[in-house]
């Protein structure tokens, strides 16, 4: 009873247009936002927001990024660790170079520079479709990776190979990265930052850039009929896609671990985001989120569970079992729901809308 | 054998040398601007023979994906899995005191088993799904079955010998100072994979079941709706990609010891899919045996200019650089759209 | 609509120029909209089109007709792009080339509907006809990306016009449905309103009545002659359906096995001993 369409009625195009036509989905939405921003930096331990908050906006952030390009685009990519990789060291060589520009300048430009290496590995895509245009991502993928470990310029000729992000103030006082840094500072940056950039790819998928992504998705032939060149449809959306994923990355390297090496970003890493879209849903934002969060909080889950019933359990086990859970329920949620936990979500509002009348 | 056959083989039986030869001129005139580089021919075909076998196992996992795809339309990722589980199964029976012999009939029936949970669990519920669903359910199986191999047999280093030589030998000493060195085991794995393929194209082209498998490729429901039993043609598909990833295994396991990343160098064979096509056996072989030995040529000749390891995404610069060209492969159907 | 146009039997198109009040443009159309000539088309060995001559003009109603495999869809494709002729030349708007690229044909407005539905069907009736817009936005990424301001004021025009069109074809009902979900005949309506969003100067119908009831075909009917009236957009149609075909041109092409058998008016076309001939089959002794 409580969730109920009847009576909002919708008075311009504008209304019907919007993110959340319902009054009862803005009212949650506010509730989370505001849970997000007062109540979980007062409640979460420094631990839960390192381990587990600040991973989980990352990734969301990057499989987002992925989303645009598998799920609205129908592109599929395995490269999303190169251009994570790309995206940490295109910041840390801005940052160390440019010490006086500010974080979030850093982030933006080397996402920027990114979405560059994403669209020239995706030309391919103009010509190639589907299992062949995933071989031709593994191309960026083994290649940058290698780059990135391979030549030391990249890493300002550090001994290890790692690059540690250096310390920078977010907000006068307040520092972002560095041993100073603060959980609850990061937390609150990334929680406004992943925020903003999710409503602008939210604005982006439903207007004019979303909807030649979708076309070129479900009937490339059709769509270049009725007017929409592939190319560009492609390319901005590899692009847009590598953006993101890019800023995920130096977000990665800068605000989550503070130093990586080029091998942290291994295929690995683009199957696990891969993973985050299929199980949040492919073309949906929000399923990104849940995704994240699933991927995320899963192994932890696991590894304590399986602590808690046999301590003496190696880590290798662990590690194994995982992988065995893991692939087990991609396949469960392929059969079960291919339009992954988001499609779940949207069937529950549903049937929260006749409850308690089943017809 | 038609006109146009022979025309191809003749095609062939020229370029192909002439390729060769005209690599090894180029390498030799960078060798000759740049002091750093050291070329000499029997140094390069010495390369280029080490590089041809190693494609040979490269063609060995790539024949399983063929196999598959074939069949059911699927790009089956998991193969690279499938060939460290089967050689992981293998050495375990192996460790358990068993004859190779014995130990491989044994695992060909695990794989059998793994062919049959496959089909019921997660392909006979995704049947008429879109291609790109089959083809991430299989990240899904890659992803099991690399965790559920390593969860039954551990994930240490695993030495798997079934007492193939090693020995190295030198041949053709007439032609070159010293001969050429080549190893023994080399030899054995392209015999194999020679046998093998035999083997699978008599079975597709002469066997009621393989005209089957080649109606299943084209359209499923069409292949329902005339009364060919889909769940019986994948466990055999399968259930035969199974054996082949054995095999191929058991030739990777005896040259670099059975562990995790074999399953990853089983993606090399998606670079030689792409270059041979991912319907034709044929073309699986050919493929790697091109990217095999183009990879080596290129790490050994030009890798000092890029600071080497460029093995790890030289192939698949390849296969990129070829698909824009060539997008069915060599010698893959050419897809005409329809509208 | 109403009532009364429902009810027409079939829909009358000849009849109904002589009792128009207003100067009904479709009568009048002497001036080229498109010409084609000597077009062939091959792929491999297979001919598909063998040096096909013809015109459309501005505001009739053009069919082509002829058996199955006749190079009906092959010469749509020709017109807008999908398929490059070996030979020939295409004159459009006074503008002669020997090939369209499918997206330059739909910015110089030409729209199409497809044999087998081309919906986008991971989208929505709104969505869909929306992509039929799409070239008419020109807002940038930046306002895109802020969905505000201009952004979203050309946004809303678009759906003003695309709610028109939704109007006018009567699928209100089914606005936010996933178009992958309607049946059948919903489905060719969306399509058709997909290429009406374009506001096409030319609209190339690839059977738009093909496994219809007699209801819906009326409808459909009724929708082409509205567009074509109304919006005075030029139609090229495709279809099987002689009575159709014969009541709602003005003019018709005939091609069999690649070629052009006739050409004329519906009357004409009927009096053809050729025509007769290809589809009833006449030994030739």
């Amino acid at each position: 009873m409580l969730y109920r369409e009847a009576g909002q009625f919708k008075t311009s195009y504008a209304k019907d247009q919007a993110i959340f036509p319902i009054r009862q989905d803005r009212i949650l939405m506010a509730i989370l936002i505001a849970i997000a921003v007062l109540g979980v930096p007062a409640l979460a331990s420094e631990y839960f927001l390192e381990t587990i908050f600040v991973p989980f906006l990352i990734f969301a952030l990057a499989a987002i990024g992925l989303n645009i390009l598998t799920g609205y685009c129908g592109q599929l990519s395995l490269g999303t660790g190169g251009f994570m990789a790309c995206g940490a060291f295109f910041a840390y060589k801005l940052a160390t170079a440019f010490p006086e520009l500010h974080l979030v300048i850093i982030f933006l430009l080397s996402g920027l520079g990114t979405a560059l290496v994403g669209a020239a590995f995706g030309l391919p895509s103009l010509r190639i479709k589907g299992f062949y245009l995933a071989v031709a991502t593994l191309a960026a993928q083994f290649f940058l990776v290698w780059m990135f470990n391979k030549f030391d310029w990249w890493t300002n000729y550090s001994a290890s190979g790692v690059i540690s992000a250096p310390p920078r103030e977010v907000v006068p006082g307040f520092f972002l990265t560095g041993n100073d840094a603060s959980a609850v500072t990061k937390y609150l940056f990334l929680v406004c930052f992943v925020a903003l950039m999710a409503l602008i790819a939210k604005n982006l998928v439903r207007g004019r850039f979303g909807r030649s992504w979708m076309a070129i998705r479900d009937m490339d032939i059709a769509a270049e009929i009725i007017g929409i060149r592939p190319l560009w449809a492609k390319l901005s959306a590899f692009a847009v896609s590598s953006f993101y994923i890019g800023v995920a990355g130096a977000l990665w390297a800068f605000v989550y671990t503070g130093s990586v090496e080029a091998l942290a970003f291994q295929i690995d890493r683009s199957f696990q985001v891969l993973f985050m879209v299929i199980i949040g849903g492919l073309g949906s934002i929000l399923g990104s989120f849940l995704g994240a969060a699933f991927i995320v909080l899963l192994p932890i889950l696991l590894n304590n569970g399986m602590l808690a019933i046999d301590p003496t359990i190696s880590t290798a086990l662990v590690s194994h079992i995982e992988f065995m859970i893991f692939g087990a329920l991609i396949v469960l949620f392929l059969i079960v729901e291919p339009h992954g936990l988001a499609r779940l979500w949207q069937i529950g509002k549903e049937k929260l809308r006749l409850w308690p009348f089943p017809h | 054998m038609n006109a146009s056959a022979i025309r191809n083989i003749g095609g062939w039986a020229i370029g192909v040398p002439l390729v060769i030869a005209l690599l090894g001129f180029a390498f030799q005139g960078l060798a000759s601007f740049n002091s750093s580089f050291f070329f000499a021919w029997p140094y390069f075909i010495e390369v280029l023979i080490a590089g041809l076998l190693q494609g040979v196992m490269y063609s060995l996992v790539a024949l399983g994906f063929v196999l598959i795809f074939k069949a059911s339309g699927i790009f089956n990722f998991a193969q690279g899995s499938m060939v460290l589980f089967a050689a992981l199964t293998m050495v375990g029976f192996i460790e358990m005191g068993l004859h190779w012999t014995i130990a491989f009939a044994i695992t060909a029936v695990v794989m059998a088993l793994v062919a049959v949970g496959i089909e019921r669990l997660v392909l006979r519920p995704l049947v008429n799904q879109p291609h790109i669903i089959l083809f991430m359910s299989t990240i899904g199986i890659f992803y099991f079955l690399d965790g559920f191999g390593q969860t039954l047999w551990g994930s240490d280093i695993k030495v798997l010998d079934i007492g193939i030589p090693k020995t190295p030998m030198f041949v053709g000493k007439g032609m070159f100072e010293g001969g050429l060195l080549i190893n023994s085991f080399d030899l054995v794995a392209a015999f194999v994979g020679a046998a093998l393929v035999i083997a699978l194209a008599v079975f597709f082209h002469y066997t009621r079941i393989g005209r089957a498998l080649r109606a299943v490729a084209d359209d499923h429901q069409a292949a329902m709706s005339i009364g060919i039993p889909l769940k019986t043609i994948w466990v055999v598909v399968w259930t035969a990609a199974g054996v082949v990833a054995l095999v191929a295994g058991i030739m990777w396991g005896s040259k670099a010891g059975v562990q995790f990343s074999l399953a990853l160098i089983a993606l090399k064979a998606l670079p030689v899919l792409i270059l041979g096509g991912f319907t034709s056996i044929p073309g699986a072989i050919v493929g790697g045996l091109i990217i095999g030995s183009s990879e080596q040529l290129a790490e050994v000749f030009l890798g000092p200019l890029f600071g080497g390891a460029i093995q790890d995404w030289f192939a698949y610069m390849l296969a990129l650089v070829f698909l824009l060209f060539r997008p069915q492969g060599l010698f893959g159907e050419k897809i005409i759209e329809r509208i | 609509m109403t009532a009364a146009t429902l009810e027409r039997p079939a829909p009358p198109a000849q009849s109904d120029a002589s009792d128009a009040s207003a100067p009904n443009p479709r009568r009048n159309f002497s001036e080229e909209l498109l010409k084609v000539e000597d077009i062939s088309l091959s792929f491999g060995g297979v001919k598909a089109l063998t040096n096909i001559s013809f015109d459309i003009r501005k505001h009739e109603i053009r069919a082509i007709i002829g058996p199955n495999g006749a190079g009906k869809s092959s010469m749509l494709n020709v017109i807008n792009g999908f398929y490059h002729p070996q030979v020939g030349s295409i004159t459009y708007k006074g503008q002669t080339r020997s090939q369209m690229r499918p997206h330059e044909a739909a910015k110089t407005g030409i729209a199409r509907t497809f044999q087998n539905i081309a919906l986008f069907k991971g989208m929505s009736t709104l969505d869909n006809i929306m992509t039929g817009r799409l070239l008419k936005m020109r807002k940038n990424f930046l306002w895109q990306a802020l969905y505000w301001g201009p952004a979203l004021k050309e946004e809303l025009e678009h759906r003003e016009k695309v709610e028109e069109i939704i109007d006018f074809l009567e699928i209100q009902a089914i606005r936010k449905t996933p178009v992958g979900r309607l049946p059948y005949g919903l489905q060719k309506r969306v399509e058709l309103g997909r290429a009406l969003a374009m506001e096409p100067d030319l609209l190339l119908l690839d059977e738009p009545m093909a496994g219809m009831n007699v209801e819906e075909k009326e409808d459909m009917c009724r929708f082409i002659l509205d567009v074509n009236d109304e919006f005075g957009t030029t139609i090229a149609l495709i279809e099987h359906d002689m009575g159709v075909v014969m009541d709602i041109s003005d003019r018709v092409v005939v091609l069999d096995y690649g070629r052009l058998l006739a050409d004329g008016t519906p009357d004409e076309v009927r009096a053809n001993q050729l025509v007769i001939d290809a589809y009833l089959g006449v030994s030739h002794d």
